[in-house]
């Protein structure tokens, strides 16, 4: 496993810009309902702890990625950067959700992200063609080049 | 007018009546559309988390394809738009992120070249050239109380999905669905928390019962403003609203279930078409009652 440069997605004097009004916060739909950490507290650890420490924490996947809390943010940092450079580097040093390895190993072995029974029978239910295979060969071609297996076997 | 339409993978897997739906829609309105070997988006909520080079080299593809073609990118879902808009941008605007995702597409032969415009069902079906056509059709009223919700990723961030509308705080509220339906008949309401999540990505990657709480939250809202029906134009979030309503129900007894369409089934149903072929008889919170009280049935 190479290790990921986050500073390369957000720029880093860009955490220097919050001044911790937590508007984000305020406003993150996953807060509410899930012991996430919300937008403000990311920020916070990102600088006290080093992002080092805060990729290895599970609860940085609970982000819903609605982006409201870059779209209210008085400073304009850009927290959607920040946070999928974060999840990125996380899932690089195997810190990833089960039910989203699955989704992406689907995703590469069958070129769709979705996957279900009796597919022609329902598309012809709505009088619809049977859906032509995904080009799978070439998406995994793709996916090997690009290096998806550093994270996700497949 | 001619598009590349891009289905994505929920819409032709796991919600077809919504391609039905679409397809005849833009059938009535003189909007053609060109089916190509696209691949997953794929998900601003799964492989851009994980694996963000990997995510713009397929998203890179698709494009791909559609340029070939000549052809600008119509896309159905708020998640597919998302990724192609913000990888179609990246792309164009990023020399060394271009270079080193034409390195891995030249052998399958795609270059990207940045020559299309990838856009979303609701921008196409709000141009005036098709509102006018729209009009000049015979429409039936859809007398109810709709509640749009428009989805995250359909419009936010907002300086990639819109950065020709931005307000003067560099913001967007979108308000396409909303206009687009009282011009059938409907009574677009607002309700409290209209522009925030559906719940589902959270559900989706991690607590089930997390994702719907938030959207038990969402559907408390919309029920006290007495709406009748939910329009959406992503098939997770209707998966959220559909599915959720029914797993919430099994939990709290009283709360009501208000049956959630895709815009093109409006539209299909304002220009005549039956529930059952805009594919409302396969949805989990049933509509035929609502519906047959404004006399629409079949």
């Amino acid at each position: 496993m190479t290790a990921m440069k986050i500073w390369n997605f957000f720029p880093r004097e860009a955490l220097y810009e919050c001044y911790q009004c937590a508007r984000c916060t305020g406003s993150c739909p996953a807060l509410e309902v899930a012991p996430a950490y919300g937008p403000r507290e990311t920020i916070l650890k990102c600088l006290n702890l080093g992002h080092e420490a805060v990729v290895q924490d599970e609860k940085i996947w609970l982000c819903c990625t609605c982006n409201v809390c870059e779209d209210r943010c008085p400073q304009k940092i850009p927290i959607s950067d920040l946070l999928v450079a974060l999840r990125n580097s996380a899932a690089r040093r195997g810190n990833i959700p089960g039910k989203l390895s699955i989704a992406i190993e689907l995703l590469a072995k069958t070129g769709r992200s979705m996957i279900v029974h009796q597919l022609d029978e329902m598309r012809a239910h709505h009088g619809l063609e049977p859906l032509p295979p995904a080009p799978v060969d070439e998406i995994r071609q793709i996916l090997k080049k690009t290096r998806l297996n550093e994270v996700i076997d497949f | 007018m001619k598009y590349a339409l891009y289905l994505g993978c929920a819409i032709p897997i796991k919600y077809p009546g919504f391609e039905a739906a679409t397809r005849m829609v833009c059938k009535r309105l003189g909007i053609d559309l060109v089916d190509l070997p696209f691949g997953c988006c794929p998900p601003p909520t799964s492989m851009k988390l994980v694996h963000y080079d990997s995510w713009l080299a397929l998203a890179a593809r698709n494009i791909c394809l559609a340029e070939e073609q000549g052809l600008d990118l119509l896309t159905l879902c708020s998640g597919c738009v998302n990724t192609l808009k913000e990888a179609n941008q990246v792309l164009k605007r990023n020399d060394s992120k271009r270079r080193k995702v034409n390195k891995v597409l030249e052998e399958h032969n795609h270059n990207f070249k940045g020559s299309i415009e990838v856009t979303h069902i609701l921008d196409v079906l709000y141009q005036d050239s098709v509102v006018e056509k729209l009009l000049k059709e015979k429409l039936i009223d859809i007398p109810l109380r709709v509640g749009c919700h428009y989805g995250c990723h359909y419009f936010r961030p907002p300086q990639v999905m819109y950065p020709e509308e931005l307000s003067p705080a560099e913001s967007y509220v979108p308000v396409k669905m909303d206009h687009l339906l009282s011009l059938i008949g409907m009574e677009p309401t607002e309700y409290s928390r209209k522009f925030l999540c559906c719940g589902s990505p959270l559900g989706a990657n991690m607590d089930m019962d997390a994702g719907y709480a938030i959207t038990r939250q969402k559907i408390m809202h919309i029920q006290e403003r007495h709406i009748q029906a939910i329009s959406v134009v992503c098939p997770s979030c209707f998966e959220q609203f559909d599915m959720g309503q029914i797993a919430l129900s099994r939990k709290t007894k009283d709360l009501p279930k208000i049956p959630t369409f895709y815009l093109t089934q409006l539209i299909g149903l304002s220009l005549g078409m039956t529930p059952k072929q805009v594919g409302l008889d396969v949805h989990r919170v049933k509509s035929r009652k609502l519906l047959e009280s404004i006399n629409i049935s079949g």
